[in-house]
């Protein structure tokens, strides 16, 4: 007995020589990947980055048995490879060098289209068209057969056609069954198979026009409507934690979900995938995603993507592209292992340098050793300096360091908001307390000047003296500007002043615009990062005046046009000049905005907002008394006025979108002529 | 049938062996010992080496080595023929060519062979060989055959002129030169196919179990951007490229070998390979079980010409003219060593020199350090300049490196032009003043070639930026008389034209001349030597030769008082190289190769400095840094002064990790261990490469030096020497095996 053992130890070593110096010699051959990696910056967007896995190795078959149209697979500790060979009617096992181990199910197994082992070997096939999930001993012996519940809580009408299992420690199932929009199944294996009920059901997601119909259709025109019905998760896997995590088609930033014990979902958002094929749970707190087009999705513990790579052959049949994914596994030593249904291969992919650093770095700042994940994670920005998941952690690591400054850097490298916001806030505390004394000794200064000259002013009148040098032309360019302040203060005189004193001015109208495009843009631009709306490194100077400009020119156009055929007073100029003269609340309190922008967190942006708030509403009620007083309507007539502007407005826009798209059509037109001439002729 | 092969082979070299004196004068005598399959052969011409035979009605050749009596025939015959063969396969691989015909204007070819087409055929016979007239009054065409056995190699022609093309409206589109050379069936043979993709790649010649629906097969040069449109297919989020293209081939060879009977050949496109493919299929693509690699020249091809602005309604259409080059390739046949991989590149070193290809240039061991001098981002209502190495910094920089004993560089000096790295074209030596201006660059140039630091300003040669140049009149069209466009996601400049040939002509050698006059000795020149397309201008349409006529003139000029660092050229270029950058080091991981081999670093190793793609991006170092020490390529860095972070919003935010302070240390570890292995090295040429087991290499050296680099991660023992786990060791052996 003790000889067998050691016979097969001894085998057990020579087999792992081998295969390491297989695996060995096959990563000698060329380190090209045929595809690109990437990773998304803070702003979601695309960033190159070095090879994340590379393609190591493409198994087609275990001795002699290839496999048709495989649809899942599973990779145990010990690195041995389960495949739900579906078309063939059976789970086949081997290495990854490409020996069999067993064959199991043949006989039993109609369409496995999922598979799952447990740590003890049991091997569990879902298999649809015999509408039952078999469990299997390690031998390939079948110990139970758990077909559909007869709970009446399932659902009478229901078939159960499982397409996809996990089981946890305590032995429950968790299946996922085709056209069954509950949720995932969950059976107990007690008495053959007990119906616990459905895990982790998908929310149907309504849409502002279902919303809409909803409020206004009958009930019968409802019943009418094609039914709003959750998707069925595509796939589902289970991490060592017992955390159920699944994929799920057309679920926009809810594609992937991490799964409590009660089916609430732990992950707020991440990046969406097309067509979800499966999931699998990495060593790190990480996951992984397969889309069927061939693209393989990493996250880590947040649901953040970190790489995304792979892609489908283009014809050349490349090592590292696909056909179409059907599944994707982990082992322990961070290899992935993705199976092409279409080709019946599986491709074994291997973790580079870098993406073990980053593995590292992210498992040690997830668990909260923030300090130990800093070398690693300096290196890997040494790597890749624009990897803003790594800057994020980077900055979150000195924040907890307290090293605000350094956090801070990283936080805006990153465009983390939350992170920055609490790096300013730290900053400036530490600023605020360090210069309270000196805060509190300039204002009594400030004051004491203050008085002393008021003092000096009473005795010689040193400012009225300035004042009248100061002194406007009645009408001119300073005083009409000037106006706009009265205006904003007295609405229904200053109107009255625009309406019949002869204070409409095209001068001071315009330039009161151009502050207000000059604000704007450096607003939109220079503000505080908190408040910024647009992204590092764009800019859109030209739309964003021209957007203006067309505005306000449609808007006193339309107005116009509505107030003459509706008896108002006001010309062309004077519209102009009141819905300018409106602007003044913006011109003078958004510096403020701008200047607050600066030194408020993200806990204090109500302030900004309110100013804001504030800013349009005054506008707003600017601009409607300035229609009804220079037009001398009444409240009705305004109300009416303006209702018609908005109108002729919207019917504005349709007209230059109408010829425009004529002209277009007519452009095409004679460019293709002219193109067929040139053709024809040369 | 195996036994009695043998048999017949045993009773060749006994034959031959036993002196049959006078071969020449009666060819029927020799013709006896050939075995029966190919009883119908008659010889035909002779060389020291080898003889050939024909047979006339398919113009099959079949050569006979005489010392060791090995037999490589061009094409399948009734005898020799196994597996299932339909008619059209028959005809197939039983004729010397294969025309692909296009009859009207849409995409539908037929397939025209000396099997199953009415055919003429007239012979003329010469000393060395003979020309084959063939003409098929079905289509009207017709081309003539030569074939000459020149000493070792075997050169087949068809002369332009004799192209016939009678019938309108029926024209040749494809001409597939001996597609069964050397072709073996199944697992019949052991040995492989070498195919050009990287540094060279092999296919064995195993049963493939019909695994592969299509094999290697790939324009040399490239393809034809004049004729493709790149489509949007499969992208991530359907706005991302995430497949990179396969390798292009930049040296116009492939090859066989039959390890077990130690014949081969190394066939080099000699003629009209700037529009060839080279194709090599094992068994099972196409459902035909043979094993094959032949070079399939293109005549014409199909090009979409939209009929309206949109692109959205499109015809077919034919190129009016077939391009005009003579197609001939020649097969350098190998025996015995020679046939293998590590021969054919001997034989293809000697072959570059013969033909003045390749002259032999300085290539004493330097670090390559490119750096990125500037580029633009968005900034209000234009762009401003984001400076990331100024001359002052590449100065400091190489003040550092002399320091730290690295004793000799190569440096690229990227968007030093006025506006930067994308300011396309460049047209003199302007150099933009936010990184120091012109002065100050010459100065450093001057200084730095003292002290054996070559920097050389780097020039794109193809490309002009769409957003600067208003006008597109120097902008190439496509054959559909659309402008040629490169379009990208990049977030400042997504548009670049290509310039036409003749306006890169007249710009490079304009800047070459300005180089010249402020004293600058070399340049490095990109774009046009990755990229090769067909035009039109006017009412002309330009083929593929004259883009290459126009860049090789261009070149040229420029040579004449310059030295010119090529990146991945092209070998029409090579014979004005005197660098090699960006040697590919590894394939393009097709699933039907079997191995990579470092094909074209050998032949080139010892002739012209290679340099590699830059050591940054490469996520395993140590491995890139393994096949430097094994291919003899220098290393190549991309170096800026500032941190990376802050090209986030230019073009260049793919440079991702550049930065001086964290590759300091790199930079000068690879300097020293390869610095070190290369002197010992230099001025030799690699006479062997051999892939030892346990994933160890032996290269041999001209000079006696072996290197043997071990890839795994323990140690190895080779020849009496143990190799640490990932690391290389040099041995300086004479003959007589006593270390020096």
């Amino acid at each position: 007995m003790k000889r067998n053992a050691e016979t097969g130890k001894r085998l057990a070593a020579v087999l792992l020589a081998a295969l390491a110096l297989f695996l060995l010699l096959f990563s000698a051959a060329g380190a090209d990947t045929p595809y690109v990696t990437y990773t998304v910056n803070g702003y979601g967007d695309i960033q190159e980055t070095q090879t994340a896995y590379l393609a190591k190795q493409a198994i087609v078959k275990f001795g002699d048995q290839s496999f048709s149209n495989p649809d899942d697979l599973f990779v145990t500790d010990d690195g041995t490879i389960y495949v739900a060979d579906t078309k063939n009617h059976r789970i086949l096992a081997g290495t990854a060098d490409g020996t069999l181990k067993a064959e199991i199910g043949k006989g039993t197994l109609q369409t496995p289209k999922g598979v799952f082992v447990t740590k003890d070997g049991h091997v569990y096939a879902a298999d649809r068209d015999a509408e039952a999930v078999f469990e299997f001993s390690p031998d390939g012996t079948l110990l139970n057969t758990y077909g559909k519940p007869d709970n009446p809580l399932y659902g009478e009408g229901l078939s159960f056609m499982p397409i996809k299992v996990v089981v946890n420690d305590a032995g429950i199932l968790f299946v996922i069954c085709e056209s069954n929009t509950n949720g995932i199944v969950e059976i107990s294996p007690i008495d053959g198979g007990t119906f616990l009920g459905y895990f982790g059901t998908n929310y149907a997601s309504a849409d502002f026009r279902t919303i809409i119909y909803r409020a206004i259709l009958t009930e019968a025109q409802r019943a009418k409507m094609v039914s709003n019905i959750p998707a069925t998760p595509d796939n589902l896997a289970i991490d060592a934690r017992g955390l159920i995590y699944t994929v799920t088609r057309g679920d926009g930033l809810k594609t992937v979900k991490r799964l409590n014990i009660a089916g609430i979902n732990l992950i707020d958002s991440a990046e969406s995938v097309d067509i979800p094929a499966s999931i699998a749970a990495g060593n790190h707190n990480n996951i992984y995603v397969a889309d069927q087009k061939g693209f393989v999705y990493e996250y880590n513990n947040d649901g953040e993507l970190i790489f995304v790579y792979g892609g489908k052959d283009d014809g050349n049949n490349r090592i590292g592209l696909f056909t179409t994914v059907s599944a994707i596994d982990v082992d322990a030593q961070d290899r992935l292992y993705v199976l092409d249904s279409a080709s019946g291969m599986i491709q074994v992919f291997e973790p580079t340098e870098f993406t073990d650093l980053i593995h590292e770095a992210l498992y040690l700042y997830s668990i909260g050793r923030y300090t130990e994940s800093k070398e690693p994670l300096q290196q890997v920005l040494d790597m890749n300096s624009l990897f803003d998941v790594a800057n994020r952690a980077m900055g979150r690591a000195y924040f907890q360091e307290e090293n605000y400054e350094t956090a801070l850097k990283y936080a805006r490298l990153a465009k983390d908001r939350t992170g920055y916001s609490d790096a300013f806030w730290e900053i400036r505390n530490i600023w605020l307390k360090k210069y309270v004394t000196w805060i509190f000794v300039a204002a009594i200064a400030a004051f004491i000047l203050w008085k002393v000259w008021k003092a000096v002013d009473r005795k010689t009148r040193l400012s009225e003296k300035f004042r009248k040098g100061l002194k406007r032309k009645e009408g001119g360019l300073r005083d009409n500007m000037a106006y706009s302040f009265f205006y904003m203060r007295h609405p229904i005189d200053g109107s009255y002043g625009i309406a019949r004193e002869g204070r409409a001015s095209w001068g001071a109208s315009a330039v009161l615009l151009v502050i207000f495009i000059l604000e704007f843009l450096a607003d939109k631009y220079l503000c505080g990062f908190l408040q910024k709306t647009i992204q590092d490194g764009r800019y859109e100077i030209f739309s964003d005046i021209g957007m203006i400009l067309v505005a306000v020119a449609g808007l006193t156009l339309c107005n116009y046009l509505v107030c003459t055929i509706n008896d108002g007073e006001g010309r062309v100029k004077q519209i102009f000049t009141y819905f300018c003269y409106s602007l003044t609340p913006y011109i003078l309190l958004t510096p403020v905005c701008f200047l607050l922008s600066h030194v408020l967190t993200t806990n204090e942006q109500f302030l900004i907002t309110l100013i804001r708030l504030l800013i349009y509403g005054w506008s707003a009620v600017l601009i409607v008394l300035g229609i009804k007083e220079v037009n001398n309507y009444t409240a009705k007539e305004t109300a009416k006025v303006i209702f018609l502007t908005i109108f002729t407005v919207l019917i504005l826009a349709l007209i230059i979108f109408i010829i425009y798209v004529l002209w277009a059509q007519v452009f095409e037109f004679v460019s293709a002529l002219f193109g067929e001439a040139v053709y024809r002729v040369g | 049938m195996g036994k009695r092969r043998i048999l017949l082979l045993c009773l060749a070299a006994v034959l031959f062996l036993t002196g049959t004196a006078g071969l020449a004068e009666s060819p029927e005598t020799t013709g006896a010992a050939l075995p029966a399959e190919y009883a119908e052969y008659r010889l035909i011409a002779e060389s020291d080496r080898y003889e050939m035979y024909l047979y006339e009605p398919t113009i099959s050749l079949l050569l006979r080595n005489r010392e060791n009596g090995a037999l490589i025939a061009s094409t399948l015959n009734e005898h020799t023929a196994q597996g299932k063969l339909n008619k059209t396969w028959k005809g197939y691989t039983y004729s010397a060519f294969v025309l692909d015909v296009l009859t009207g204007s849409s995409k539908n070819y037929k397939q025209a062979d000396l099997i199953n087409n009415e055919h003429t055929l007239e012979y003329s016979y010469l000393e060395n060989g003979f020309d084959a007239a063939v003409f098929y009054p079905e289509f009207g065409l017709g081309l003539t055959l030569q074939v000459r056995l020149d000493g070792d190699e075997l050169l087949v022609t068809v002369p332009d002129s004799s192209i016939r093309e009678e019938t309108d409206g029926t024209c040749m589109a494809m001409v597939s030169l001996y597609p069964m050379f050397g072709a073996t069936y199944m697992d019949q043979r052991t040995g492989y196919m070498l195919v050009p993709d990287g540094n060279g790649a092999l296919i064995h010649l195993t049963d493939k179990e019909g695994r592969f629906p299509t094999g290697y097969s790939q324009l040399i040069y490239g393809s034809d951007n004049g004729f493709t449109e790149s489509s949007p297919a499969n992208y991530l989020w359907d706005r991302y490229e995430t497949v990179l293209k396969p390798h292009q081939i930049t040296a116009p060879v492939f090859g066989i070998a039959h390890t077990d009977e130690q014949t081969g050949y190394l066939a080099v496109v000699e003629q009209g390979e700037k529009r060839c493919s080279i194709e090599a299929h094992p068994n099972g693509v196409m459902r035909v079980s043979y094993n094959r690699c032949f070079a399939k020249f293109l005549l014409r091809d199909v090009y979409k010409q939209p009929l309206n602005q949109s692109g959205s309604t499109k015809m077919d259409m034919v190129e009016k003219d077939r391009t005009h080059h003579d197609l001939s390739v020649r097969y350098c046949l190998l025996t015995g060593e020679d046939a293998g991989y590590a021969g054919m590149a001997r034989r293809y070193r000697e072959y570059l020199q013969e033909y003045g290809i390749v002259t032999p240039q300085e290539d004493s061991y330097r670090t390559r350090i490119d750096f990125l001098a500037e580029d633009q981002e968005k900034f209000l209502v234009g762009t401003r300049a984001v400076v990331m190495t100024s001359v002052q910094d590449v100065k400091d920089i190489y003040a550092e490196l002399q320091e730290a004993g690295v004793s000799s560089v190569l440096s690229e000096y990227r968007g030093w032009q006025n506006g930067g790295m994308y300011a396309l074209p460049v047209t003199s030596f302007a150099v933009d003043g936010a990184i120091g201006g012109t002065g100050a660059l010459k100065e450093l140039i001057a200084e730095a070639a003292a002290q054996d630091y070559l920097l050389m300003p780097y020039v794109d040669a193809l490309r002009m930026n769409a957003a600067t140049n208003t006008f597109t009149y120097d902008a190439a069209k496509m054959v559909n008389k659309t402008t040629l466009k490169e379009k990208s996601s990049k977030q400042v400049y997504n548009l670049f034209y290509y310039l036409l040939p003749e306006k890169t002509n007249e710009k490079l050698t304009g800047l070459a001349e300005d180089l010249k006059r402020n004293g600058v000795g070399s340049m490095a020149v990109g774009g046009i030597t990755e990229n090769l397309f067909s035009y039109s201008l006017r009412d002309t349409y330009y083929t593929r030769n004259d883009g290459a006529y126009a860049y090789e003139q261009a070149l040229r000029n420029a040579s004449g008082g310059l030295k010119l660092a090529l990146e991945e050229p092209f070998q029409y270029q090579w014979p004005t190289m005197s660098a090699f950058l960006n040697m590919p080091l590894d394939g393009s991981e097709y699933m039907y190769t079997d191995e990579e081999v470092p094909f074209l670093t050998m032949a080139l190793k010892g002739l012209v400095p290679m340099y590699s793609d830059y050591v940054n991006f490469e996520a395993n170092k140590t491995e890139l840094f393994l096949t430097l020490a094994e291919t003899g390529v220098f290393p190549s860095f991309y170096i800026t002064k500032k941190n990376s972070s802050d090209l986030i919003y230019t073009n260049s935010n793919d440079l991702y990790s550049t930065e001086w302070d964290a590759y300091r240390e790199t930079v000068i570890r690879f300097d020293r261990e390869l610095r070190e292995l290369n002197a010992k090295t230099a001025g030799a040429v690699i006479e062997n490469h051999e892939k030892l087991e346990g994933g160890v290499r032996r290269v041999t050296y001209s000079n006696g030096v072996t290197v043997y680099v071990n890839y795994a991660d323990e140690d190895r023992t080779a020849d009496g020497e143990t190799i640490g786990a990932k690391s290389f060791r040099v041995s300086e052996r004479t003959a007589g095996g006593e270390a020096q």
